[in-house]
């Protein structure tokens, strides 16, 4: 055996061994629940490409057991067929449900936003505003604190069930100072690439989040 | 569709313990290799007709859970609760891995720790890792012997205790 040989037999054992080291574990998640995430998939893979009138219209039903009126921004390139590349819905309770199905107007989703008493700054596919400073521990990019930790879920409640593109916001947890920040873009390029928004938390400037 | 499913889920079952024991090996923390097994099964599972009929449905796991693009919020979620917990970490089972070596495999290319993944954590063979990673073999024994020498100048006690014995 060369030296190549005894050290690929040296690092499957120690590799083994490191395998082994983490012991029996049981799925907490069972087969159907995989399942059901797998159809959430196919179902964002129909949507994506073209939000049709049917969405439009699912949109429409909510509204009408919640009272609540969306804004939205149709995207608008086929015509005859209603897009919705974003949507806004406040929730009761004051949480604001934001959904992003399209790149398209980063900026009318901020006034939006803005408009509902959310300081937020909103770009998409990598952009940045240069004028956001990042609120200590509880940014986008970068590692956070135990208190940005607990500042961050809170102002960011979870959602388990949403799809990736919708995040919800409690506007009455920002403190004093502190804004939004939102960051959409897809993660790759193939059909079926997966919505993605990242979010943190900025100090709140006319610059970056409009107050 | 039912018999689909029922081997579907006879595959996870069977499947699931050993997936998330390789892709822990090149992942940071077992909550977010969990959810990226979570992903690639249920990629797997929409794409089961294909899967079923790989030489090791195993392999495609892991693969795409090494791959997966999880989403940016849910990955800054889980860096908030890792922030939260480095005490915790210190003490947490990933101290049971070899850190320096896990730390050096975590250093290497995606293809490298894909060959590693495949061919040596899952025991796969030369050609089977090809053909599950689409390359030649010659180009698996490439990697392997590129990872080989990454650890080897990353660990030099890995170099004096193994190979000097």
């Amino acid at each position: 055996m060369n030296n190549d040989d005894h050290a690929l037999t040296a690092l499957q054992d120690r590799l083994a061994e490191v395998r082994d080291s983490l012991g029996e574990a049981h799925p907490s998640i069972p087969a159907s629940g995989i399942i059901a995430r797998a159809r959430r998939h196919r179902v964002r893979r129909r949507l994506i490409p073209a939000m049709t009138g049917a969405l439009a219209l699912a949109a429409g039903a909510t509204l009408a057991v919640t009272m609540l009126l969306p804004a939205s921004h149709p995207a608008g390139r086929q015509p005859g067929v209603q897009l919705t590349a974003w949507t806004v819905v406040r929730q009761p309770g004051g949480n604001v449900r934001v959904t992003i199905r399209e790149l398209h107007d980063p900026a009318g989703l901020q006034r939006r936003l803005r408009g509902d008493g959310v300081p937020a700054t909103v770009t998409f596919a990598g952009q940045q505003n240069p004028a956001c400073r990042p609120w200590p521990g509880a940014t986008l990019h970068g590692r956070s604190t135990p208190a940005g930790s607990t500042l961050f879920s809170n102002v960011f409640p979870p959602d388990p069930g949403a799809p990736s593109g919708v995040i919800v916001i409690r506007p009455s947890a920002l403190p004093n100072g502190g804004g939004v920040q939102l960051e959409a873009g897809f993660r790759g390029h193939r059909p079926g690439a997966l919505m993605e928004i990242g979010a943190g938390l900025v100090h709140a400037s006319r610059q970056c989040t409009g107050s | 569709m039912e018999e689909d499913e029922r081997e579907f889920a006879e595959f996870y079952a069977a499947a699931w313990g050993e997936c998330l024991r390789i892709v822990m090996v090149s992942v940071a923390d077992r909550p977010l290799a969990e959810d990226l097994v979570a992903e690639a099964f249920a990629r797997a599972w929409g794409s089961w007709r294909k899967v079923r009929g790989l030489a090791d449905p195993r392999a495609w796991v892991i693969r795409v859970a090494m791959n997966a693009r999880v989403s940016w919020w849910r990955r800054h979620r889980r860096e908030v609760t890792l922030g939260s917990q480095d005490g915790m970490a210190a003490g947490g089972q990933d101290l049971a891995l070899d850190s320096s070596l896990v730390a050096a495999l975590r250093r290497l290319p995606v293809r490298q720790r894909e060959v590693i993944a495949l061919r040596l954590l899952l025991d796969l063979d030369t050609a089977t890792t090809a053909e599950m990673l689409g390359i030649s073999g010659s180009t698996v024994t490439t990697h392997l012997h590129r990872a080989i020498g990454a650890l080897r100048r990353d660990i030099p006690a890995f170099d004096d205790q193994e190979l000097t014995q």
